[in-house]
């Protein structure tokens, strides 16, 4: 026999023990996965090339407040400006309260050229562009509620005292967020009397370097006026919106930690409860002349071995389940994506080893020391 | 008869590096449990305290928040002076036009930056409001720039004590007292004059009116005038639905405590079974011994069982201590229905620590069927041989 069959046969012996551990490092490391999936989703707005060239112009109070629609023109003759869109959010219900999805009031001619990572079918963005009360849909949403290129549809206001009667002209694919509803800013600002009011702006440069000039420029534009801006990196804007939703970070950290740390428990005891029982094996071993070094390998090599097979079940588990499962709408809107990376699958195969050595360093250590002798006379 | 209760103690103890770690397993499990849950309830809790059942409040039509709602002066005009509404020892209607807006300040860290609800509330604001008082300095006085600010936001925002000012757009607002709120919604609040918030604000509008009608009947009767009344576009409702509505924040956090514990104990009860088979494993002499000295294979049974759910019952209460020290910590999410920061406590009550012994009680009987199962079917004759 080999001493890799030794392993192998020693692991296999109390098969209900192996398989109850492998099960427990297994779901554990799916919830761990599952979590650090969740963090990434939350906390890591999607970048792409394209959104590195875009800024936006907000309020200075909060987002809460509006900006006058001359600013537009002001911004556009700046010199490193591509575009500059109007964007205002309009939080309308569609049937019922529990349909929450994003909706946007943009300038249509401009909105994909400014996010050109989204793709549409050119001649429904030229019928969208052209007929003022046409919209496009992300095409997550388009699924989400059964919805064709001709439907109509109503949006209740509830920060604008009007309803949208939308026709939808276009579904769009890619780009950072499928969930999306774009319509004419110029309808909702007819709606509302021709009041002229702007949520945000968004400016897409023509190259990375302009945009810290061309933020202070914007800014300074409007220093002392009655609605002062505060111009941020498309990042900083949507990093902005995810650190209000409070410290997810610490807390799903601590959540994983605590997880880990069972593991460790669990794995620890049944690996001391599996050495010990084998107290008389290991004098025997040592007694035909394996040295403390070797007979260590032995044990670590068993608890290395089921802590990674529970962790390989446990991460691609969570890949396999997670590539199935429509998390969009069982999360209602919450998780856009939930992609398990490999990074994230890596990272809990790291846990699963580092567990498998760190569990089995207890019972290793009393078996080293322990004599021959007394490891002989014992009876089990 | 059954065996002793002594017998599973003894054995747990001799066992004691094994019993620890599956206990402070399932401990774990459980005091992740109470903690998440506990989020949810701080939250829920929040919500629900703030509202005053005697109490209306004036939305536009259409709106889900104060923070959108719009109030034209004149609906206000014409809303103040209606029959049924309660009045105060002036003889002013309690009936409070309020303007909500949202500011965005920085943290206490200087750590980014939080929106945070700024409310333009008129002198009956208090009356309406009689969990809101003054712990620190003096009411603010209008048209001063002055403002007071709850404990929590002093507490957890930059520039937001007393004799300290911060800025808005170009209004700089000097802090002049501190409020409590006996954690309502309102603890998330900074408080300034309406008609000053409504000029550096920019709106020519209110938001909302709060009201106290004399009774719940003219309350009632009140809201239908309201609702029917052509030249008013609004919608009614009791303070206490407003805020109701708003406790289903609180719903994605409980699912993930559920989903969390679900998972986690299934984990934890595979570990108390690995304990308990090797419990069975290493007493297969003791179990023929029992059975020879005439206890029944029912009673070998329950023994294992007990010794299960003592060991799960064991985890479940240093879980629930493990948790306890969280009760009453601040903390603070985003609020979508709002746009603002709301902070809330963590809130651990008897019943959820019900519920997490409940959920160690599941895992020990869980963790402990089959190896009990596995202990009374030993043939005995086996059993006393076993070494």
């Amino acid at each position: 026999m080999t001493i890799h069959g030794f392993i192998l046969r020693n692991a296999l012996r109390n098969k209900r023990r192996m398989l109850l551990t492998v099960l427990s490092v297994a779901l554990s490391l799916f919830l761990f996965v599952t979590l650090q999936t969740a963090l990434r989703e939350l906390t890591q707005p999607a970048t792409s090339e394209e959104a590195a060239l875009r800024i936006v112009v907000r309020h200075k109070v909060s987002l809460g407040e509006v900006l006058p629609e001359k600013y537009q023109s002001r911004i556009e003759r700046m010199p490193g400006v591509a575009y500059c869109m109007k964007l205002t959010w309009f939080g309308g219900i569609y049937k019922d309260e529990r349909n929450f999805f994003p909706q946007f009031g943009v300038d249509a001619e401009k909105l994909f050229p400014i996010f050109a990572e989204s793709s549409i079918d050119p001649l429904q963005r030229e019928v969208f562009i052209k007929e003022k009360t046409a919209c496009v849909v992300g095409s997550k949403t388009m699924q989400r509620f059964g919805w064709k290129v001709g439907d109509r549809i109503t949006l209740r206001g509830t920060i604008w005292p009007v309803d949208l009667e939308l026709v939808i002209r276009g579904v769009y694919y890619g780009g950072l967020d499928e969930t999306n509803l774009f319509f004419h800013h110029e309808y909702l600002d007819e709606l509302l009397g021709k009041r002229g009011l702007v949520g945000t702006f968004w400016v897409k440069v023509t190259e990375p370097d302009v945009i810290p000039g061309l933020m202070e420029r914007i800014d300074a534009a409007f220093r002392n006026t009655n609605a002062e801006t505060k111009t941020e990196t498309e990042r900083a804007f949507q990093l902005g919106f995810i650190s209000m939703f409070g410290n997810i970070k610490l807390l799903i950290g601590s959540i994983s930690s605590v997880i880990v740390f069972t593991l460790i428990l669990v794995t620890a005891s049944t690996m001391s409860m599996s050495i010990r029982e084998r107290s008389r094996e290991i004098a025997i071993l040592k007694a035909l002349g394996f040295d403390g070094r070797q007979v260590c390998g032995v044990i670590l090599a068993e608890s290395f071995g089921l802590a990674v097979a529970g962790g390989l079940f446990g991460c691609l588990g969570a890949r396999l389940l997670f590539d199935q499962v429509d998390m969009y709408s069982l999360s209602r809107g919450v998780f856009i994506k939930f992609d398990v990376t490999p990074h994230i699958i890596v990272t809990g195969l790291l846990v699963a080893a580092g567990l498998g050595v760190v569990s089995c360093l207890l019972p290793a250590y009393t078996s080293i020391r322990a004599s021959v002798v007394g490891g002989l006379k014992e009876l089990d | 008869m059954a065996i002793p209760l002594k017998y599973n103690l003894r054995n747990l103890r001799v066992r004691w590096r094994l019993t620890l770690a599956t206990m402070l397993g399932i401990a774990l499990v459980v005091a992740v449990f109470v903690m998440v849950m506990a989020l949810a309830r701080g939250l829920k809790a929040t919500y629900v305290s703030t509202g005053d059942e005697r109490n209306l409040l004036v939305l536009r039509r259409g709106s889900t928040a104060d923070t959108t709602s719009q109030i034209t002066r004149n609906e206000v005009r014409r809303i103040r002076y209606l029959d049924g509404i309660a009045r105060n020892e002036q003889g002013e209607p309690l009936a409070s036009a309020e303007i909500v807006v949202l500011a965005t300040i920085d943290r206490i860290d200087h750590r980014g930056t939080a929106n945070v609800v700024v409310r333009g509330v008129g002198p009956v604001a208090l009356a309406l409001r009689p969990n809101v008082r003054l712990v620190e300095g003096r009411w603010f006085q209008p048209s001063l720039r002055e403002c007071v600010v709850s404990r929590k936001i002093a507490e957890r925002f930059a520039n937001c004590r007393v004799g300290q000012s911060f800025r808005t757009g170009k209004t700089t607002w000097h802090v002049v007292g501190t409020f409590d709120a006996a954690k309502t919604a309102y603890e998330s609040e900074i408080w300034v004059d309406a008609d000053e918030a409504r000029k550096e604000f920019n709106r020519n509008f209110y938001g909302s009116i709060l009201l106290r009608p004399v009774s719940t009947a003219a309350g009632a009767a009140l809201a239908r005038r309201m609702e029917q009344d052509p030249l008013l576009q609004v919608r009614v409702l009791p303070e206490t639905e407003y805020f109701r509505d708003q406790t289903k924040m609180a719903g994605p956090i409980q699912f993930v405590g559920t989903f969390l514990a679900t998972i986690m104990s299934i984990g934890a009860a595979f570990s108390a079974m690995n304990t308990m088979y090797a419990a069975v494993g290493a007493r297969t002499r003791e179990i023929g011994t029992l059975c020879v000295l005439g206890f029944r294979r029912r009673d070998i049974y329950a023994c294992f069982l007990i010794e299960s759910v003592l060991l799960a019952l064991g985890g479940g209460v240093v879980g629930c201590l493990l948790s306890l020290p969280l009760n009453g910590v601040a903390t603070g999410t985003f609020s979508w229905t709002t746009f603002a920061e709301v902070a809330f406590e963590f809130r651990i009550t008897g019943e959820l620590l019900a519920k997490g012994l409940g959920f160690a009680l599941l895992m020990g009987v869980l963790g402990g069927l089959l190896p009990a199962r596995l202990a009374a079917r030993k043939p005995v004759l086996d059993a006393l041989r076993a070494v």
